[in-house]
């Protein structure tokens, strides 16, 4: 149980979930505790590193190659942004 | 409700009961207000933009075919992730995918650059169940209890596998982030 209190407060610390309250008072109590302070600057470290990588990039060719599969087996859907030029045909110019 | 909540909401109503009505173009619309999401979550999960792109287009279309069930009572988006992710992991079951990405494109700083493969690499080595609450609350910033509606556990099991999850991230991951910060 104890235990289990333990690694609730330490993962909501990480979190950024805790009261400013909560969060000075477990601040106060690893000063003094080195494996809880250890837990708790090391995860809220994962927490942060994660929510600032970027973001994978949804380009414009990942879109419309999606949208072009969803019309060839859906059918009537239509582009809501105009597709780049190389995904266009060009037909020949005559004369 | 914050207004673009709401006309998100009023949207996803509207295309959900005119694709219940039997009008495909409304899956245009709910491509457009979820493709980006579910590109970057089905990205995140298997790696590689190849299979993101096949997996977010299986979503859409699997929503096309039941779209006599559908409902446009809120849960529509907790459902969509449900797909996606019921695809990732058949995908992941297929192909085994836990390598670094081919085609990754990262941008930014090299530092910045370096973290971030190394980030993706861990992330992919640990197993699926610390992996997938990961992905969706430090990734997606899902709220607990949707992310635990996708996972189809309860909020307890998903805070339980999330600090399990951190944990096992923070170890794969060592002295690198001492490194970066």
């Amino acid at each position: 149980m104890k235990n289990e209190l333990y690694n609730k407060l330490v993962d909501m610390y990480a979190g950024h979930e805790l009261s400013a309250e909560l969060e000075d008072e477990m601040e106060m109590a690893a000063a003094s505790n080195p494996a809880l302070n250890h837990d708790m600057t090391t995860l809220r470290r994962v927490v942060d590193t994660l929510k600032t990588l970027d973001e994978p990039d949804f380009t414009d060719e990942s879109y419309h190659r999606i949208l072009m599969r969803l019309y060839a087996r859906a059918g009537d859907i239509q582009p809501q942004t105009p597709a780049p030029t190389h995904f266009q045909y060009h037909l020949p110019l005559q004369g | 409700m914050p207004n673009d909540a709401l006309r998100d909401s009023l949207a996803e109503k509207r295309w959900l009961t005119a694709l219940a009505q039997g009008d495909p173009s409304a899956l245009g619309g709910l491509y457009e207000m979820y493709g980006e999401r579910i590109f970057r979550y089905t990205y995140r999960m298997l790696g590689n933009r190849t299979d993101a792109e096949d997996a977010t287009a299986e979503t859409f279309l699997r929503v096309l075919r039941r779209s006599a069930e559908l409902r446009a009572d809120g849960a529509f988006r907790t459902w969509l992730f449900r797909i996606a992710r019921n695809l990732c992991i058949d995908k992941m079951r297929q192909h085994k995918l836990m390598e670094l990405p081919s085609d990754a494109h990262y941008s930014g700083a090299e530092e910045r650059a370096t973290l971030r493969v190394t980030v993706q690499q861990a992330l992919s080595d640990l197993p699926i169940e610390y992996r997938e609450p990961l992905v969706l609350c430090d990734l997606e910033d899902m709220a607990a209890r949707e992310a635990a509606e996708v996972l189809k556990i309860s909020v307890p099991a998903l805070k339980s596998r999330l600090y399990r999850g951190r944990k096992a991230l923070r170890d794969k991951l060592g002295g690198t982030l001492e490194r970066t910060s």
